[in-house]
């Protein structure tokens, strides 16, 4: 039984995730490949662009994982680092 | 020398003359240890996204600091004992931006970008 629970969990997360994907690719055929954040002219992560750092958090305050969002390793590093910055500050 | 960003977040029922002497205090003590301040900025009472100390809400003040590492270990000795703060945070950095300006005039900034997010939509 709780196996079963459990896997009816995961399935409304993957529902839920997809419907984050909509946010960050243009359609839902054509997947963006490339960083948004790496792209030039692309804004620089820093703890007190919160507005920034809100895009990629999820609604309950946790960070999205690059799989979803399309974040460069070396970025969603710096990412992680500042909202936790910005947690510490109460800004987030 | 380094470049620091140093963040300091006071209560929420500090009156501005006490911003005033908290932001003087921490200036000399930057000053008497050789360091320069480049600037200092007010983000003023901002709230906070989770109750700290039974406040909800808190003054926000903001150094650019250039200077040897010392001065950092004696801005947050003082700062752990000082009541009036809630927060603080030093980060290191290796230029400093001093053109973005991430919290005045904050509410037209959101509501033009929440304009352009519908329009997406």
């Amino acid at each position: 039984m709780p196996s079963k629970k459990r896997a009816g969990n995961k399935k409304k997360g993957s529902q839920s995730n997809f419907a984050k994907l909509s946010i960050f690719q243009t359609s839902k055929y054509k997947f963006k490949k490339s960083c948004p954040l790496s792209v030039k002219g692309a804004p620089v992560v820093d703890y007190k662009n919160i507005r920034l750092l809100k895009k990629y958090m999820s609604e309950n305050g946790k960070i999205l994982p690059s799989r979803i969002t399309n974040v460069s390793q070396k970025k969603q590093r710096e990412l992680s680092l500042s909202i936790k910055r910005a947690r510490n500050l109460a800004l987030i | 020398m380094n470049l620091y960003e140093h963040t300091i977040v006071a209560r929420q029922d500090t009156s501005p003359a006490q911003i005033k002497q908290l932001t003087d205090k921490y200036s000399k003590i930057v000053e008497k240890n050789d360091g320069e301040i480049v600037q200092t900025e007010e983000w003023g009472l901002l709230n906070l996204s989770y109750i700290i100390k039974k406040n909800r809400k808190g003054n926000y003040i903001h150094f650019k600091i250039k200077g040897s590492g010392k001065i950092i270990d004696e801005l947050e000795k003082n700062e752990v004992i000082d009541k009036n703060l809630l927060r603080y945070i030093t980060v290191k950095v290796k230029k400093f931006d001093l053109d973005a300006k991430y919290f005045s005039k904050k509410d037209e900034y959101e509501k033009k970008e929440y304009k352009k997010d519908y329009n997406r939509d």
